[in-house]
């Protein structure tokens, strides 16, 4: 087990990362659906408030694990794998990234404006982002619904392609984010 | 002799007298004045303004001598549909039975630089004492009054039910005003 990444395989670090925002996010897809389904009221401040301090957590492990990235260099794709596979997967991955950014920003956005600022898990204080409008509330309302509807969109597709090369390719790529494989000898 | 000094004494105490007797009574100018509120939501500053209010100032060449004010609670605006719409119903302003705030001042007292009434604050049916500190300053041309209070809400049932947890929505509601009176300063 390495912090780093190497050629066949994610480090540690990077495979903490992700599966550790994997989690978060599937957790904040239904926080955020049961706390929006909720009427006005205690309850609901209450699970919204949780939803946007894990959302802004999200945010963070998301910038902190693009920036290892760029410190260690993730394996590359195998030859195995047709151009047209590897375009499909370096182009799903980079959606996913700007999407982990993008629908976090916009409810960080959607709550600024409507002011309703978030105090992080009762720690400290968040600043906004921009001043209190209702008019552009509605509207980074509206982004951060669709940001999240395609984000959920993506990860169809990337857990269905990672299934793949696990279960139909067996060509062990899922592999290389499991922390519990060892690389081929 | 003592006859003309008598009248003259009369004239002298009458003339000394003139300025209290004759209040300044002066209407607050809605276009330049503001009432504001803000209290918190899950440990966050959450602000919101009264649109309609109104009332009454009387001067004397030391300060205020009475405050006639109300508002109307119909009239508020926190920026959001939602949340405005909660805030007139039965939980908080019930504004359909009770359509008007009012505070009256019984005295005010000097304390320079600030003033403070001493009076009654009639909000949701409940009528209860309120010393409301305050400044009075000569602004282009007009008298301003200004000052910053807290109150409890729950002690007038705003906020009644699931809504008096003040863990997730603040007791204290810090209410600024500032009231532009009409008339030269
Ligand atoms: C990975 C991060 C996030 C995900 C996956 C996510 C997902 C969701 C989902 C699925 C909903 C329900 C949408 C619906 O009603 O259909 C939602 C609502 C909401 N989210 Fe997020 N969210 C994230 C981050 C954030 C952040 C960082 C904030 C604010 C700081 C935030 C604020 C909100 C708010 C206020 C709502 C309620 C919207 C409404 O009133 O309907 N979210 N989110």
């Amino acid at each position: 087990m390495r912090w780093r990444n190497t050629d066949q395989s994610y480090g540690i670090l990077a495979q903490g990362l992700h599966w550790l925002i994997a989690v978060l996010v599937f957790a904040q897809l239904g926080l955020g659906l049961y706390a929006a389904g909720l009427p006005l009221g205690i309850a609901r401040l209450e699970w919204l408030t949780r939803h946007k301090s894990l959302g802004l957590a999200v945010l963070a492990l998301v910038l902190l694990r693009l920036l290892w990235r760029l410190v260690s260099a993730p394996p590359a794709l195998p030859e195995s794998m047709s151009k047209r596979e590897r375009f499909a997967a370096v182009t799903t991955h980079r959606l996913l990234y700007a999407l982990l950014i993008a629908a976090p920003l916009a409810g960080w956005l959607y709550a600024s404006a409507a002011g309703l600022s978030v105090n992080w898990f009762g720690l400290f204080q968040v600043p906004d982002l921009v001043a209190k409008n209702a008019h552009r509330a509605a509207l980074y309302k509206s982004l951060h619904h669709g940001f999240v509807a395609l984000l959920a969109l993506l990860l169809v597709g990337h857990i269905g392609a990672a299934l793949r090369h696990a279960f139909v390719l067996r060509d062990r790529i899922m592999h290389r984010m499991l922390p519990w494989t060892r690389p081929p000898a | 002799m003592m006859y003309r000094g008598g009248v003259v004494l009369v004239l002298v105490v009458a003339a000394a007298s003139l300025p209290a007797h004759a209040e300044d009574c002066r209407s607050v100018d809605p276009a330049r004045s503001s009432v504001s509120f803000e209290l918190e939501q899950a440990g966050s500053p959450f602000r919101g303004d009264f649109r309609r209010f109104g009332g009454e100032v009387c001067l004397s060449g030391t300060g205020a001598t009475r405050i006639e004010v109300w508002l109307d609670p119909a009239s508020v605006d926190a920026g959001l549909p939602e949340i405005d719409a909660a805030l007139k119903g039965s939980d908080f302003f019930a504004v359909e039975r009770y359509p008007r705030v009012a505070y009256s001042s019984r005295s005010i007292e000097s304390t320079a630089p600030m003033q403070i009434a001493r009076g009654m604050l009639k909000m949701k049916g409940e009528s209860r004492p309120l010393d409301v500190p305050f400044s009075l300053r000569r602004a282009d041309g007009h008298v301003v009054l200004s000052g910053t209070l807290i109150l409890d809400r729950l002690k007038y049932g705003i906020g009644t039910g699931e809504w008096s947890n003040t863990k997730w929505l603040g007791g204290e509601v810090k209410v600024k005003f500032s009231a532009t009176l009409s008339g030269p300063s």
